[in-house]
């Protein structure tokens, strides 16, 4: 595997099409990710993801601009560069989903790469974004455990 | 399918290199010196790749005679471990959710088309 990036595959059952416009389209992206989604279809039109704190009235900013839109087979975007500026190698993460026909559906290849580029503090920046996405909690006690078996062995 | 996430963590914290120095180091601590004589690479690429780790917090320096001794901070390794091991938990999170919504939206379009071919079929 290429250091530095996170790799996932989820068997879906449903048409590429429809898979296709989950993942691309803003109003999509809304239900299953971020609070508010702005972007263009094309490669290069600058948008944004926001998320609102469950705590209090402070909405998060994240910059978002698709790299590539092959339906119904390949959608890439970058994200959380500065705002204002042109996403590229180094300043964002990129995010890749690949839809592949199954007998049954659709089989998604995503992937997320740049940390490497990016440094330690992106990390830390998903994290806290993690902490104030609806749902992460669950994942907490098992991340706690985890840690403390890295801590046992180190 | 996915990495090991331990693998992950290391891949974000830099490239194979550090990573292997990291292995070195959670073993016994060392210099500059004493992990260039087992790696690859020159004691100044060892030195480049220790201030790296040092202004993560990963490793820490002490000053033994002339040289730098590290050591792995064990609490910021858990800790850079967790915040990796969320990136990819928060990723099977959102992968469940766009497979649900996907499987709702492909099951409603089939249902139209099903009581529109019924439809035709009655006319």
């Amino acid at each position: 595997m290429e250091y530095g990036t996170i790799e996932r595959e989820i068997q879906i059952d449903a048409s590429p099409e429809v898979v296709f416009e989950v993942v691309s389209q803003p109003e999509h992206v809304r239900e299953w990710w971020s609070d508010e989604a702005t972007f263009g279809p094309n490669p290069g039109d600058p948008g944004e993801l926001r998320f609102h704190s469950p705590d209090d009235e402070s909405v998060k900013v994240a910059p978002f601009t698709v790299v590539k839109s092959e339906p119904p087979t390949l959608f890439s975007f970058r994200w959380i560069h500065h705002p204002g500026e042109v996403a590229k190698l180094g300043n964002s993460l990129l995010v890749t989903f690949e839809l592949e026909p199954t007998e049954t559906g659709t089989l998604v290849k995503m992937t997320e790469s740049g940390f490497r580029e990016m440094g330690w503090e992106v990390a830390v920046l998903e994290a806290t974004y993690n902490d104030h996405i609806h749902g992460w909690n669950y994942f907490i006690p098992r991340l706690g455990d985890y840690a403390a078996k890295q801590a046992t062995r180190a | 399918m996915s990495a090991p996430v331990d693998d992950e963590l290391w891949s974000a914290i830099g490239d194979p290199m550090r990573r292997r120095m990291l292995d070195l180091l959670i073993a016994n601590s060392g210099t500059a010196t004493s992990l260039s004589e087992r790696l690859p690479v020159t004691r100044q690429a060892v030195a480049k790749h220790l201030a790296v780790l040092d202004r993560v917090g990963l490793v820490h320096g002490e000053q033994v005679g002339r040289e730098m001794r590290y050591s792995v901070d064990d609490a910021q390794l858990a800790r850079a471990v967790a915040q990796l091991a969320s990136v990819g938990s928060a990723w099977d999170g959102r992968l469940r959710r766009i497979k649900r919504l996907a499987e709702a939206i492909g099951q409603a379009k089939n249902e139209q088309n099903t009581s529109a071919n019924e439809h035709e079929q009655r006319n």
